[in-house]
């Protein structure tokens, strides 16, 4: 039961952090920073631009594979892998 | 693909469309604020030779008279354009302007050409845009140059 619990508690923090930083790239980089952003180029783009078009959702699909690939350590610290 | 990657990606979408949603909620209620901008002139300004343009940004309005009738052309459509003539005793003549053909062309016939139809001549004018949003002004002379 314990294990369980622990096991919870660690995916919680999981998506916990996975949320806020889906916050920071999306709202903060994207909207509440753009400005100050938008004074450094990267490719031609202002970054706070880029950020809104594109690097989000980068970032999303990196946080994808990011929360797979911890969700799969930690059913393997926990034992409870799928067969 | 295990059970984790499958969560994943059913719940990211919608976390795509909620971040979508509230950044649209974020940017409407900026929008709604009022905001007041200045427009300063690009360069030499002279209504009556059409070379007067002012600018803030990205925006820019283009002012420039005809046969009598002063035109405002804006970058950015507007809801509203007022031009003000102010004489050297500070008296203000104003001057609502009218939409013709879309939103980014105003107009007004104004005394502006016969009060400075001379090389030299010089009149302060003051413009006021209204936009969704945010309100240009800006306070500049025009100078005749030939």
């Amino acid at each position: 039961m314990e294990g369980k619990t622990t096991y919870w508690q660690e995916n919680l923090r999981l998506i916990f952090i996975c949320l806020a930083i889906w916050f920071v790239v999306s709202f903060g980089l994207g909207l509440l920073l753009v400005e100050p952003l938008n004074a450094i180029r990267l490719g031609g783009y202002k970054l706070g631009f880029w950020f809104a078009q594109q690097g989000s959702i980068y970032t999303f699909v990196g946080l994808i594979f990011w929360y797979t690939a911890k969700m799969n350590a930690l059913d393997k610290k926990y034992d409870v892998e799928e067969s | 693909m295990n059970k984790h990657t499958k969560m994943a990606l059913m719940v990211a979408p919608f976390l795509i469309l909620g971040g979508y949603i509230a950044s649209d909620f974020y940017i409407e209620d900026q929008a709604q604020k009022q905001r007041v901008f200045q427009l300063v002139p690009y360069g030499h300004c002279d209504v009556i030779n059409q070379s007067c343009i002012l600018k803030s940004g990205e925006f820019e309005v283009n002012v420039f008279d005809e046969a009598g009738i002063t035109k405002v052309n804006a970058t950015f459509p507007l809801d509203t354009a007022t031009l003000f003539l102010v004489d050297a005793e500070q008296n203000v003549s104003t001057h609502q302007l009218g939409m013709t053909d879309s939103p980014y062309y105003w107009q007004s016939p104004t005394a502006l050409r016969s009060l400075i139809p001379k090389k030299g001549d010089k009149y302060k004018l003051r413009l006021i845009a209204n936009i969704k949003g945010g309100q240009y002004i800006s306070e500049f002379y025009t100078q005749t140059t030939q």
